[in-house]
């Protein structure tokens, strides 16, 4: 390994470098921790973010059997940064609302978000599970994080116990492809599968793609491997529940689209229908429960499982626009889920979360933020003029051209459903309160509401996916 | 820069600057919302045939493309006659009335030009759907009681009947060889995509039996809404049937010809009855408004040229007669504070010019000769005659009804005993009705007007 490899590591080594440093100043000078870890986990990710620009590509050959740094890699973990400083704006308040160390939390935040850019980088099954395995770890930390909330505790257990039975899916599935193939390189798979024969080889083979597929089921939080996701969003604090909305569902979409569009095309059309009906059941049970909701968080739960199913059109669609439909519908999915979380955040005043009736009153309270909170919703159920349309237009493009009818239109009449709930929580946000509506104040988080509102503005008036592919 | 930039973009700025001053006055709204009609009457006929096309998203070929013929001219005016006329007669009791509402009016009109001038199919179908989410906002903050379930159910009513045009939308896109979103270069006989657009449109305009959402959203919305919704976006769907219906799919169109027709005629009828059987006036207009739409949509259906330019102009005859007509209901409501017949009576005596102007919409409204709606109504009745005359007796029918129901209505509210005495029109609602008068009485003398416009380049 030179120099030039560290270079071209140097993203993650940031991150690295910033979680080691905010641990040392917690142990050593609890007092400032609090103040300063946000700036410095906000300093590294920018350092990241930036290096991710311009670092060089490694041919070291220690590196490149394990990591593929192409331009999903850079665009996905360009996606994973904006999340993690979305999510660091995020939590301002609940700091302040819940009086408790912050220091931890960065450090969890900034681990995670390496586990979510070796995902994107990875060229191999073990550099994707460790991927995936760092980023949970965090998070079943994460989700506890409110140590005194019982609900919190508990699912953070339901998060471990259950993660686990996803991880060990996994993990089993990739010794099983092992034994069939003899390598766990992305790249010979396509290759391998050509030349199996045997019936011995062929099952083992097909039994360890069913068992990752499972796996990242699991972390995709799809139907019928959703039950860990309401409970564990709900236990949650508010932007535990927005990164996991978000960075859970990027990290296992990211990994189908580095198995299974990137490296292992359209291998079988029996996989891909097999992906096409799990992405229908998901996105007809995630709309149904969350008409019943009444609890933001865990409504957000149903309805990002419903997204879930979304995504899973473009992986059940074979074909080259399929990443970037992937990658862009998760970039306004992203932004417009930060967005209506970060109106929750001002609303969120004890560890219950916030309900749909306290929203009354939003819109005479803080127009702006009204607006914010109606748009990104609106995104979310994809009715134009927002990007959410396009994203969606995207993937019924991909899924169409991949001979999907069926799948595009029992999606397309899930939306129907979804504009029910999506719209009750516009008309609570426009309906007058009599008790009149306080929010919390925070400077910092009214900053990134405004970028996520001008982020949201922006994809809406130029939604070109172009720039993805 | 070609000038019809201007067209689009003008209601879109006028939004933003009104969203930007909340305190804005109604006069302030009265000069925005003139630009666009003195835009149009600028160029007035040279309109025709302008375009504009950039490439907007080039990795799913979608382009900004619009352009001008005779009828998006003729709908674009209908737009620009209507907004006006709801900014200068919005109720005052209303304290809301804001820039956010004369924002949210100007988006509106933004999105139905744009609509109306789109040659993309992507950018109609964005148009088509976007107008929706305004109109539900102006349901869910200006309305009247009940009117938050009126608009929740108006809104997935309306997703539902579009919830499949994304993929009716791509399919044309792969139909055609050159893979092109271009309106006029598509083409396709495929009959899911034709039921699919078919029942968008239907579900907006409405067509019988898609009106389930349309007594409540009408009567439970204030004035201004009621109007935009029956004047202007009912004539979206009729324009898309046109656009889309007649151009992309003519075979089709002729092929369900009969189903379609039995559709509107059974509409045009049942919203008669409805009408008549009412003791709320603001339903028996809602209701008279469902016959009217239906009426313009057998036109359309009929599938000939006559009936199809009668349809035409019949849709902007009804978009003034009806805006007339609900404009007299909430004039009437402000004062009597009910819709209910049985709160008035007699208010000839005391109101005769409402009750003058009200005679000449009546009238207008049941086709007499000289008002606007007589040559529409004769040119959808010659057309569906020489396709068959029994289908013409049907409709002729209407007419008949609609002369029940709508003296019924007179005769309700202004004659007979005088139960109450109420206030005069103020300057201000006068005005409205002179220029709605002077469109009836011109349009029903000089037909050509409107007429020379939908054969500029049909």
């Amino acid at each position: 390994m030179t120099l030039h490899d560290y270079f071209s590591l140097s993203p993650l080594l940031f991150l690295l470098a910033g979680s080691l440093i905010i641990l040392f100043i917690e142990s050593f000078f609890t007092s400032i921790s609090s103040k300063l870890s946000p700036w410095i986990s906000l300093t590294s990710m920018l350092a990241a973010a930036l290096s991710l620009v311009y670092a060089p590509r490694s041919d070291a050959s220690l590196l490149t059997p394990w990591i593929e740094q192409d331009s999903f890699y850079k665009i996905a973990s360009m996606l994973s940064l904006g999340i993690g400083i979305a999510t660091l704006f995020l939590s301002d308040l609940v700091f302040k609302q819940f009086k408790r160390g912050r220091g931890e939390f960065d450090v969890l935040l900034l681990t995670s978000l390496m586990g979510l850019i070796l995902v994107a980088l990875s060229a191999d099954f073990l550099t994707l599970f460790l991927g995936l395995e760092t980023l949970s770890l965090s998070l079943y930390v994460l989700v506890g994080y409110m140590k005194d909330w019982e609900r919190s505790s508990e699912a953070s257990i339901k998060y471990l116990l259950l993660g686990a039975l996803g991880a060990s899916f996994l993990v089993y599935g990739i010794a099983l492809l092992y034994g069939a193939i003899g390598t766990s390189h992305f790249a010979t798979l396509s290759k391998s599968y050509q030349t199996l024969s045997g019936m011995q080889s062929i099952s083992l083979f097909w039994g360890g793609v069913i068992f990752v597929t499972v796996g990242l089921c699991f972390k995709a939080a799809a139907v019928p491997f959703q039950f860990w996701a309401p409970d564990v969003y709900e236990g949650a604090c508010t932007p535990v529940t927005a990164f996991m909305s978000v960075g859970v569902k990027s990290g296992a979409f990211f990994a189908f689209a580095r198995v299974f569009l990137l490296s292992f095309n359209g291998f079988h059309p029996l996989w891909n229908e097999g992906i096409a009906l799990i992405a229908v059941i998901t996105l007809i049970f995630g709309n149904l429960v969350a008409l019943r909701q009444l609890n933001l968080r865990r409504l957000f739960a149903y309805s990002g499982i419903s997204h879930t199913g979304f995504l899973l059109v473009a992986v059940a669609s074979p074909g080259p626009s399929a990443v970037p439909a992937l990658l862009f519908y998760l970039i306004v999915y992203a932004a417009a889920t930060l967005g209506a979380f970060a109106v929750i955040c001002f609303l969120d005043k004890n560890e219950g979360g916030v309900y749909i009736h306290d929203l009354k009153g939003l819109s005479s309270a803080h127009p702006y933020l009204a607006f914010l909170f109606a748009f990104s919703i609106l995104t979310l159920a994809g009715l134009p003029p927002t990007a959410g349309f396009f994203a969606k237009f995207y993937l019924f493009k991909t899924a169409l051209e991949a001979g999907q009818l069926w799948l595009v239109i029992l999606a397309l009449l899930s939306t129907a459903i979804a504009s029910v709930y999506y719209l009750r929580l516009v008309a609570a946000a426009y309906t007058p309160s009599v008790q009149g509506q306080e929010l919390l104040s925070s400077r910092k988080l009214m900053f990134g509401a405004a970028c996520f509102g001008l982020l949201l503005f922006i994809l809406s008036l130029y939604p070109d996916a172009g720039f993805l592919g | 820069m070609p000038e019809l930039l201007s067209l689009f973009f003008t209601p879109f700025i006028t939004a933003l600057f009104s969203f930007g001053q909340p305190g804005m006055q109604r006069r302030q709204a009265l000069i925005l919302s003139m630009i666009m009609p003195i835009l149009l009457l600028w160029k007035n006929g040279a309109w025709i045939g302008e375009k504009a096309t950039y490439a907007w998203i080039p990795s799913l070929s979608i382009h900004f493309y619009l352009s001008i013929d005779g009828v998006s001219l003729l709908f674009l005016l209908l737009t620009a006659i209507v907004i006006p006329l709801l900014v200068l007669t919005s109720p005052e009791g209303n304290q809301k009335l804001s820039g956010y509402f004369f924002g949210t009016l100007f988006f509106v009109q933004g999105l139905l030009g744009g609509f109306f001038m789109a040659s993309d199919l992507v950018l109609f179908t964005l148009f088509w759907e976007g107008m929706l989410l305004p109109a539900y906002f102006l349901m869910l903050l200006y309305g009247g009681e009940g009117s938050r379930e009126a608009a929740l159910r108006f809104l997935v009513y309306m997703i539902a009947g579009s919830c499949l045009l994304i993929a009716a939308v791509l399919a044309l896109y792969f139909a055609v060889p050159e893979h092109t979103f271009a309106i006029e270069e598509l083409h396709s006989t495929s009959r899911w995509v034709f039921a699919v657009f078919m029942l968008a449109f239907a579900v907006k305009t409405p067509l019988f039996p898609f009106h389930a959402w349309l007594p409540d959203a009408y009567t439970r919305s204030s004035a201004s809404v009621t109007i935009l919704l029956s004047a202007l976006l009912s004539k979206a769907g009729i324009y898309g049937i046109y656009r889309i219906g007649i151009k992309v799919f003519p075979e089709l169109m002729q092929e369900f010809s009969f189903l379609l027709l039995l559709l509107a005629v059974a509409g045009t009828l049942y919203g008669a009855f409805a009408a008549f059987g009412q003791t709320d006036f603001k339903r028996v207009i809602a209701y008279s408004s469902l016959s009217h739409v239906n009426f313009i949509l057998a036109g359309l259906f009929a599938y000939n040229s006559t009936a199809s330019g009668g349809a035409l102009l019949q849709a902007f005859n009804h978009g003034i007669t009806i805006t007339a007509l609900f404009l007299t209901v909430s004039f009437l409501a402000e004062r009597l504070h009910s819709t209910e017949f049985s709160a008035a009576g007699g208010l000839s005596k005391s109101a005769r010019q409402l009750c003058w102007f009200t005679m000449l919409f009546v009238l207008a409204s049941i086709a007499v000769p000289g008002t606007n709606n007589f040559i529409g109504e004769l040119l959808i009745l010659f057309g569906v005659f020489s396709l068959n005359i029994w289908w013409a007796v049907l409709l002729g029918l209407s007419l008949i009804f609609s002369c029940a129901y709508m003296l019924r209505f007179m005769h309700k509210l202004f004659f007979g005993p005088e139960r109450i005495k109420i206030e005069d029109l103020t300057g201000r609602e006068r005005t409205a009705f002179i220029v709605l008068s002077f469109f009836i009485l011109w349009l029903g003398v000089y037909p050509s007007a409107a007429l020379n416009l939908i054969q500029a380049k049909s």
